[in-house]
């Protein structure tokens, strides 16, 4: 068969020492972007794009690559190990992850993070290989309408995923689809609720407020007088580093699961992979014989997102490699560094450059062994580190988070709102709102104004396109579905949550 | 260098003379004692960005000293080019301007930090990048003509895509509409990729871009180009017509970029810059590299200060009635 | 979040409450009095302090009641953005805060919840007054944050609601010297790194953090900041490239 050679030709090509050599370079980098707080994917990409000028095509786009998936791997460990999501994609594996640390078992979350997306990598490049081509047709398929109806489904999962009120969790979102209006308005260039602050005017960032309300605010709320008794608890009690069979017999549907999700996810762009994770994680929660256990440490709920993400960020190649469009930021960079090398990508870039598109793609399937092997061994280094006296850690954070911050824009402005999102994140947590929520609400809200706003300028003001359009009724189906299940049982249950859960 | 060839042409003595011939090109010479930092006002890897980097790799080299690309993205490019504009005019910051940051802006944002005239020292014109109709590979006209009528008859139900208020293809397209006394609904995307996709698609009809990234997808079908808004055909797009042949020579638009540097750098930096930048764009890779991108490049008359003050001049005043009822 | 969550559900002293609130209803008002000072020393732009106190107090007590009378009478003016905020913002609040004298709250966490949140919702809401509206059938600028600005009024509204209405956890215990001291570290970080560069900022900023625990002892943190510092100072420039001044200003000139 035709894949089968052209495999064989992008591992020859992906094999070659320089390639390799970039490929460990790309996933060293990446897996260390991801672990410090604040400095994103983009960030790095854009500040290494330079460098490739100097570098053969295909090994800068290797490296580049690695370090975007690269970032997925590392993204956990410090949404587990200190509750601070770096990316959106790995704001839900904060939830799991840290309850699992607090009780010890932040080795095996680390652990199953990993395999998890070792495997979804592994299935979504052979993916790619095989179902490319035809995979396009739903990247092409994705209209204004069905990105709308796509993005309520989004903010839906938003709402299960929360495990206290659904009525908070719903203010939530709102007060991060607000937030996510401050800044220019994409149809009329109007700036909006930015006080003529100028490092408002792009809106606020996500690094800026994940840092904020999940960083920061946690270190302030550890340092309440009577929270040492809990952290000291978690210093004591760490058990094994890597899974149980029980463990690993737990996670196995679920990565599976997730790297379904994540992989068809993925293709879409804009929040396809943000998406895809939340999708991954309300899937299991939905599914579970017990749902309760979720957002109190359930191993489930870290090997389904962790999966998902990384299954959706080796598929958001696709739209790339066959059609020549950037699904997302990172990948518009991608195109910057082939058009550096003279290499417009376009829909023949397949068989104009098989070179780079087949070694892409086979160096995608090593970078994942290669980080395999980088990340469970450090899995024990992480576990230790937790071991570090808070009294030495908080500052430690606190300073890489400000650093991180600074450098995403080099505003010292970001920092400082940082900051005040901390203070926010602290009134939060102080009156029982969850920050998962509002970050979601944050990051999928000009998605959805934006398309929402398309999709009625094609209409000319016509509603019932959302209906109207098969895929996209479909997908408001669903999420109405899905609301009406999180609701109903929620009203009824809701007192006993709120004393089941301050018991823990 | 011009004056102080006409000193020494002139009347003074030719001590005086062979003194300031002496103290001026000495000045130029020690000018890059460091690196030199060129911001650009978009993301890396966009068109500006890409075009500054192949001429900038050349300067360093002539000029013996790195020169360090900075992206500043946000507002359109008006935020690095207000950061710009305060910058120390010591010929170390330098900023890559675009016909959206030094012309287009100036109706667009009626809060402007800075002026492009008044706040900058034009250098050179670097290069352009021509603008090209594109439309759906399944819109009904054949040619420009067609697409002309077409637009007009149907002007309620047509939608044209662009990257977003303030970018080349919005306001390249707002040109094309008030030649055509037409105001059709505009639908904004979020970037010339998700435009690109939304034409490839199907999902709008037609939208005004730069050449670079649509000429792979002209070449495989996937959409249609009616004309480019250029003098010339352009040698990556051979058989697209301009948009005289094609009958509407009104449309003449190039995304074109030039570099300033702060208002009062000293005339001696301003011409050892320039005359770096005219000696990388008379290199042959950087040409080869530049017209792969299908960036057009400027011929020698268009790329001293003089001329690239009067574009900028004459590009104001071609945006801004064509902006101003828009915003 | 539920270690920090009170015990049982006894009433809150209301007035305290109902004071808070008021203070909140013209938070915005005292901020930008605060900050006006600062045009005195010339920092930053914007009205004077004078100024600010006399508009808003106007606006306040004056302009907006004029307002209400002229649209019940059918006049409709145009009113400024400060008389605007009154209206939209402080009066709102207001009456919460005097509702709440007479009501039994049951759940003082959910009921001040919800109501600085419904706070935050009006401040949006007239943060976006200024914006377009619908125009034809396409969304205006100020569309969608008005439309979820008044979702989240009534979202807050009815977590409000669940506090009078049914039992739940007190208000929980804030404490000062956490937020105090890491918020001191991060503003001087932010404040430092341009001027004093990467080395100098990490170091007192870390300094600063620890003062925010009890736990600290001195001689550790000085020696782990100083680790830190140097690792940080290796990592960031060199490691990733990231462009940062590394010593003060005035020491490389």
């Amino acid at each position: 068969m035709d894949i089968f050679a052209n495999l064989a030709h992008g591992f020859a090509v992906a094999l070659s020492p320089i390639n390799l050599l970039m490929c460990l370079i790309g996933a060293l980098v990446g897996t260390l972007v991801g672990v410090l707080p604040g400095i994103g994917t983009i960030a790095t990409v854009a500040m290494l794009l330079p460098i490739t000028f100097g570098l053969p095509p295909v090994g800068a786009l290797i490296m580049l690559a690695g370090i975007y998936y690269g970032a997925q791997y590392g993204g956990s460990t410090t949404s587990i190990l200190v509750n601070i999501p770096g990316e959106a994609t790995s704001v839900v594996t904060a939830i799991d992850g840290h309850q699992m640390a607090k009780q010890g078992r932040a080795g095996p979350a680390l652990a199953i993070a990993a395999i998890g997306s070792f495997f979804a990598g592994c299935v979504a490049t052979v993916l790619i290989a095989v179902l490319g081509a035809p995979l396009t047709k739903l990247a092409l398929a994705f209209g204004p309408a069905e990105y709308f109806s796509l993005m309520v489904l989004g903010l839906i999962f938003a709402v299960v995923l929360a495990k206290g009120s659904v009525l908070k969790a719903i203010a939530m979102i709102v007060l991060g689809l607000l937030m996510s209006m401050v800044g220019s308005d994409i149809e009329t260039g109007a700036s909006r609720m930015a006080f003529n602050i100028p490092e408002l005017a792009d809106g606020l960032g996500f690094a800026t407020v994940a840092m904020g309300v999940f960083g920061f605010a946690e270190i302030i709320r550890n340092l309440d007088a009577g929270a040492e008794m809990n952290r000291d608890l978690v210093q004591q009690k760490i058990t094994g580093l890597m899974p149980t069979r029980k463990d690993l017999r737990d996670s196995a549907p679920a990565i599976l699961r997730g790297t379904v999700l994540g992989s068809i996810l993925g293709i879409l762009p804009g929040g396809g992979a943000v998406i895809a994770s939340f999708a991954a994680y309300t899937l299991e929660k939905k599914i579970a014989k017990n749902p309760s256990r979720f957002g109190r440490g359930a191993i489930e709920g870290v090997a389904a997102p962790e999966s998902a993400n990384n299954a959706a960020a080796q598929t958001s190649f696709i739209p790339l490699l066959t059609l020549g469009i950037p699904p997302n930021a990172v990948m518009a960079l991608m195109v910057g560094a082939m058009t550096i090398h003279g290499i417009v990508p376009g829909p023949q870039v397949m068989q104009k450059q098989p070179d780079l598109v087949w070694g892409m793609i086979a160096s995608m399937w090593i970078g994942n062994l290669m980080l395999i092997i980088i990340n469970l061994p450090l899995v024990g280094i992480w576990v230790r580190l937790l071991r570090v006296p808070y009294r030495l850690m908080f500052p430690s954070i606190v300073i890489f988070c400000a650093i991180g911050i600074y450098s995403v824009n080099n505003a010292p402005v970001d920092v400082i709102l940082a900051g005040v999102f901390g203070l926010v994140g602290y009134w939060l947590i102080k009156h029982d709102f969850e920050p998962a929520p509002l970050l979601l609400g944050m990051v999928l809200g000009p998605l959805m104004e934006e398309n929402l706003r398309r999709a009625l300028l094609i209409s000319r003001g016509d509603w019932s396109v959302f209906l109207t359009r098969p895929l996209s009724a479909v997908l408001l189906a669903i999420a109405a579905s899905l609301l009406i299940l999180t609701v109903l049982p929620a009203l009824r249950a809701k007192r006993d949550e709120v004393f089941t859960e301050s018991e823990n | 260098m011009t004056s102080i060839r006409a000193l020494a042409t002139g009347a003074c003595a030719v001590a005086l003379a062979s003194l300031c011939a002496f103290v001026a090109p000495s000045q130029a010479q020690t000018y890059p004692t460091r690196g030199i930092t060129m911001i650009v006002p978009f993301a890396a890897g966009g068109p500006t960005d890409v075009i500054s980097r192949i001429v900038t790799a050349h300067m360093a080299q002539t000029l013996g000293q790195s020169i360090v690309i900075e992206n500043v993205v946000g507002a359109g490019g008006t935020t690095a080019t207000a950061r710009a504009a305060r910058a120390a005019n010591d010929g170390y910051t330098l900023i890559t301007g675009h016909m959206g940051t030094h012309a287009a802006s100036v109706p667009l944002y009626p809060k402007l930090a800075y002026h492009p005239e008044k706040d900058f020292e034009p250098i050179a014109l670097l290069a352009g990048t021509p603008i090209l109709i594109l439309a759906r590979k399944d819109f009904p006209p054949k040619d420009l003509k067609e697409f002309v009528a077409y637009v007009k008859a149907n002007a309620e139900k047509v939608n044209a895509a662009h990257a977003g208020v303030g970018s080349v293809s919005h306001v390249s397209c707002e040109l094309l509409h008030s030649i055509l006394d037409i105001k059709p609904v505009g639908v904004p995307f979020n970037g010339t990729g998700p435009a690109m996709n939304a034409l490839v698609a199907g999902q709008v009809d037609y939208m005004c871009d730069q050449i670079v990234n649509a000429v792979p997808q002209i070449n495989a079908g996937t959409i249609k180009a009616y004309a480019i808004a250029t003098v010339e055909r352009n040698p990556s797009l051979p058989n697209v017509p301009t948009t005289t042949e094609a009958g509407l020579p009104a449309f003449q638009a190039q995304a074109w970029n030039a570099m300033f540097a702060p208002k009062g750098t000293s005339p001696a930096v301003v011409a050892s810059l320039n005359a770096a930048a005219v000696k990388a764009l008379d290199d042959g890779t950087v040409r080869k590299r530049l017209l792969e991108l299908g960036s057009v490049i400027p011929g020698p008359a268009d790329r001293t200060p003089e001329a690239l003050a009067t574009l900028v001049k004459n590009e104001i005043a071609k945006w801004t009635p064509v902006l101003k009822p828009a915003s | 979040m539920a270690d920090t969550m009170g015990h049982s559900a006894t009433a809150t002293r209301n007035t305290s409450v109902a004071l808070g609130f008021c203070l909140l209803a013209i938070a915005p008002q005292i901020f930008e009095f605060i900050w006006s000072i600062g045009t005195i020393f010339g920092w930053g732009a914007g009205r004077g302090p004078a100024t600010v106190l006399i508009s808003h107090a106007t606006a306040l007590v004056a302009g907006a009641p004029a307002v209400l009378i002229g649209s019940v009478g059918g006049e409709t003016k145009k009113a400024s953005s400060d008389v605007l905020l009154a209206l939209i913002y402080s009066y709102p609040i207001l009456a919460v805060a005097i509702v709440s004298l007479f009501m039994a709250i049951r759940s003082a966490q959910d009921y001040v919840g919800g109501v600085i949140l419904m706070a935050l919702a009006l401040f949006a809401l007239w943060a976006s007054s200024d914006l377009q509206g619908m125009r034809g059938f396409s969304f205006g600028a100020g569309t969608a944050p008005r439309m979820f600005g008044g979702l989240l009024v009534a979202l807050s509204a009815g977590i409000a609601l669940t506090g009078l209405l049914t039992d739940g956890p007190a208000m929980a215990h804030y404490s000062w010297r956490g937020p105090l001291f890491v918020m001191a570290s991060i503003v001087f970080f932010a404040l430092a790194i341009r001027p004093l560069g990467l080395v100098v900022s990490a170091f007192v900023s870390f300094m600063i953090a620890a003062m925010g625990s009890h736990e600290t002892r001195w001689l550790e943190a000085a020696i782990v900041g100083a680790c830190l510092t140097l690792g940080c100072a290796l990592l960031f420039p060199y490691v990733l490239g990231l462009p940062m001044p590394m010593f003060p200003r005035f020491l490389i000139q």
